[in-house]
């Protein structure tokens, strides 16, 4: 009895391990080094200051884009549409335009994504510290201040897909602060 | 895979004209590693584009004397595929042409003082010179050539795998003409 016992244990964990696969990355999103993310003090499109190393604690998600760039206008709306379906999962949205007038940032937000309030890199050199790969571009900053993931060109963030894991990351019990100052 | 072809505008040996009418502006070739698009664009296409983002009459000035192709790539391999320009051959009106490169626009940006929310729109409407293309990433920019190009051919080389080592991707256009605008035939 105790060896059938056994076996079925073995059985079960088996099961077990490949009902839980690894977990995988949605389309164009890639895992990184690590790195810690660069400053980001700017203020927002109201003119509030806002500085990246006081949401420590959570999940960042740093998304730069400008109105210009074709892809990023299909995907500010799948922004949009992806805070109501994500429900509470603690992840800070910060969106970042690049080198665009007030005006100009207003305008295309009123229509597109009007819940949205982006901080301006008005000259464009946040944006360069960073690095991004193109625009737009998407950073997943860990609660302690590491780029975790990054998002290759413009993604369907409304999809389930994409949602799953965003759902996935989890705020830090105890973080510690390393964001750049 | 390596594949070498020489696509003529209007000429699509791989689709229909239609159908590629639909799908993209420009010519196009498409294989099982890479979709490359060109859009070649006219001197009141840029113009306009970058006055309606606040650009100065002297930049616009700089910007009508040359001219643009915009170039959409996409990654569909499952292995890194290296966009690297160095690696690209252009001919203008049958010669050996150069491209107006980041070293050029920084010395006009410099002689007309243009501010820098400017310069940093314009360098990221610019392809980039090199980048390590993921699976599915996609990349777009545009490449600027000197205004008395008439015809342009492009060669371009894409190196695969992250150490480059892989087989390379050669694909080449043909025929590209660059469009003078109503004020500049």
């Amino acid at each position: 009895m105790n060896s059938i016992a056994r076996i079925a244990c073995i059985l079960c964990l088996l099961a077990m391990s490949q009902a839980a696969p690894a977990a995988e990355l949605p389309t164009g999103v890639m895992r990184v080094d690590g790195t810690p993310a660069p400053a980001l003090q700017l203020n927002n499109l109201d003119g509030e200051p806002y500085d990246i190393a006081d949401t420590r604690g959570h999940w960042r998600f740093v998304h730069f884009w400008a109105s210009w760039c074709g892809p990023c206008r299909r995907e500010m709306p799948t922004i949009q549409k992806m805070l109501p379906l994500l429900g509470e999962t603690g992840l800070e949205i910060v969106l970042v335009n690049t080198a665009e007038t007030e005006d100009e940032v207003f305008t295309f937000l009123a229509a597109v994504a009007p819940d949205l309030v982006p901080l301006l890199d008005s000259d464009g050199l946040a944006t360069d510290v960073w690095q991004p790969r193109g625009l737009p571009a998407t950073y997943l900053v860990d609660p302690q201040g590491r780029i975790q993931y990054q998002a290759l060109g413009g993604r369907s963030w409304d999809q389930p897909a994409y949602l799953d894991f965003l759902r996935q990351l989890r705020p830090a019990a105890t973080a510690t602060p390393a964001d750049s100052r | 895979m390596s594949l070498l072809a020489i696509l003529l505008p209007g000429a699509l040996p791989w689709t229909s004209a239609a159908a590629v009418e639909r799908a993209f502006q420009g010519p196009y070739i498409e294989n099982d590693d890479l979709l490359v698009v060109l859009v070649p664009r006219s001197p009141e296409q840029m113009a306009a584009f970058y006055e309606a983002r606040g650009f100065p009459r002297a930049a616009i000035d700089r910007i009508r004397q040359t001219c643009f192709v915009t170039v959409h790539i996409k990654n569909k391999s499952r292995d890194i595929i290296w966009l690297d320009i160095d690696q690209w051959h252009f001919t203008g009106n049958g010669k050996p042409l150069t491209r107006l490169d980041d070293s050029y626009w920084r010395d006009q940006w410099n002689d007309i003082d243009l501010r820098q929310a400017s310069r940093s729109t314009f360098g990221w409407t610019q392809l980039p010179p090199v980048r390590d293309l993921q699976p599915d990433e996609p990349v777009g920019g545009n490449l600027v050539f000197p205004g008395d190009t008439n015809t342009l051919t492009i060669e371009a080389k894409f190196p695969a795998g992250a150490d480059r080592q892989g087989e390379p991707i050669s694909i080449g256009f043909g025929s590209i003409h660059c469009s003078k605008g109503a004020d500049n035939p």
